[in-house]
């Protein structure tokens, strides 16, 4: 039996199940948040951040994260980039991690959700509790690739000892962390109950 | 306000699962253990061991530990003789000097700000069960809660650490400050204070406002 069958709704902050009155939109009477019976506007909002996600992710890849000038000359490092540099001059377990966290992770949580969203709306009944672990994954998962902009400030914050060397944080920085945070909303705002809605968008 | 759904058995709980929606009636759970939604797998409810105590401990400990890293140097660089020494906020702070104030306030509230609120709330709302306060603001504070948690990254900060440390590792010499083992201790207390709190039976606790 599901909720939305008993006209029941649980909210969103505090999970606690209720009655909604006519009209579907009412306030949670032990947090006060708003509640409906799915999350509003989920699969528009969604397109909306992961599209504009998309768009992110090239800049993000192609201008430089970060760039170091060392007595006068500038090397400048993208994401891809600086993970090869990991391979070749670090140890690979932590080159593959980070390999996992900024290229992989970005890249597939963006198709994960575009599979989602596509199948919902196609009101596929297929693979529900695949596609329902899926999304748990990309809820999960999404917030390592952050682990790049970390290692940017950290080495903008460290060398920085005049000609000798200074390490510069690059736009490619904020295109990247554009695409992480967006991504981030993007999931928030899908709701995985639609998956088990056979009527479509709530 | 909308209709509170009662319950006959006060002791089970009455729960949708929040991917699946799959109505659930929960039993009273026996410390340690967890409800599972039988349709999809997705985590219900927590009861965790050792109660408000052991949160309240921890979470303490968490905060302590947080203030202890943003106070000492987090990380010293030789160069060339020279040497630059950095803190927690060195990393936001070094992008704010680079112009990026955006990027400069996501570090912010990734690594500082965002599991300093985390852990105060958290307190506030335990603490106030506990010594049964009446106090203004606890669902407010457990609401911030599960909207904060994505945005809390100390984990992933830590990754970042490790990371820098290689990629300098072969161009400078990097001393390790106290900072830095405090921060250590800190994903480690506050990986088990996560595991301590479940904000379900806190809601439970506090119950269904009445009416003014």
């Amino acid at each position: 039996m599901r909720a939305r069958n008993l006209g029941l709704a649980s909210c969103h902050t505090c999970g606690l199940l209720q009655r909604l009155p006519v009209g579907g939109h009412g306030h949670c009477p032990r947090c006060g948040s708003s509640v409906h019976l799915r999350k509003p506007n989920s699969i528009t909002t969604t397109w909306a951040l992961l599209l504009t996600a998309m768009i992110a992710y090239l800049p993000a890849n192609l201008y430089p994260v970060m760039s170091v000038v060392s007595f006068g000359k500038r090397q400048s490092d993208t994401i891809i980039s600086g993970v090869i540099y990991l391979f070749v001059h670090g140890d690979w377990p932590l080159a593959l991690i980070v390999f996992v966290a900024s290229v992989l992770v970005p890249l597939l949580k963006m198709l994960a959700l575009l599979y989602l969203l596509l199948t919902v709306q196609s009101r596929s009944p297929l693979r529900k509790q695949q596609r329902t672990r899926l999304y748990r994954i990309v809820e999960l998962v999404g917030r390592w690739s952050m682990v790049d902009i970390f290692v940017v400030a950290l080495l903008a914050a460290l060398v920085n000892v005049g000609t000798i060397a200074t390490i510069e944080p690059g736009t490619g920085a904020i295109a990247f962390t554009a695409v992480v945070i967006l991504t981030m909303f993007a999931a928030a705002s899908f709701d995985p109950r639609l998956i088990w809605d056979h009527n479509g968008e709530a | 306000m909308n209709q509170p759904v009662r319950l006959e058995a006060s002791e089970s709980t009455l729960l949708a699962c929040h991917e699946c929606d799959t109505l659930h009636r929960i039993p009273p759970l026996t410390p340690g253990h967890t409800a599972r939604c039988r349709v999809c797998g997705a985590k219900l409810l927590r009861n965790p061991k050792g109660g408000l105590d052991r949160a309240i401990a921890l979470y303490s400990t968490a905060l302590i530990l947080l203030l202890l890293a943003n106070a000492f140097p987090f990380l010293t660089l030789e160069i060339g003789g020279r040497s630059e020494i950095t803190n927690m906020a060195g990393a936001s702070w070094s992008l704010y000097r680079a112009g990026m104030p955006e990027l400069a306030v996501v570090v912010f509230i990734t690594s500082i700000a965002g599991p300093g609120l985390l852990i105060v709330c958290s307190l506030y709302v335990l603490l106030a069960l506990r010594l049964r306060l009446r106090v203004p603001g606890v669902r407010l504070a457990l609401s911030w809660l599960s909207h904060l948690e994505p945005w809390v990254m100390l984990d992933v900060f830590m990754l970042g650490v490790l990371v820098a440390f290689v990629k300098l590792g072969n161009m400078a010499t990097m001393h390790v400050g106290t900072s830095l083992y405090a921060f250590v201790a800190l994903i480690g207390v506050a990986a088990a204070a996560t595991s301590s709190f479940e904000p379900q039976l806190l809601w439970q606790r506090l119950g269904v406002r009445r009416r003014r």
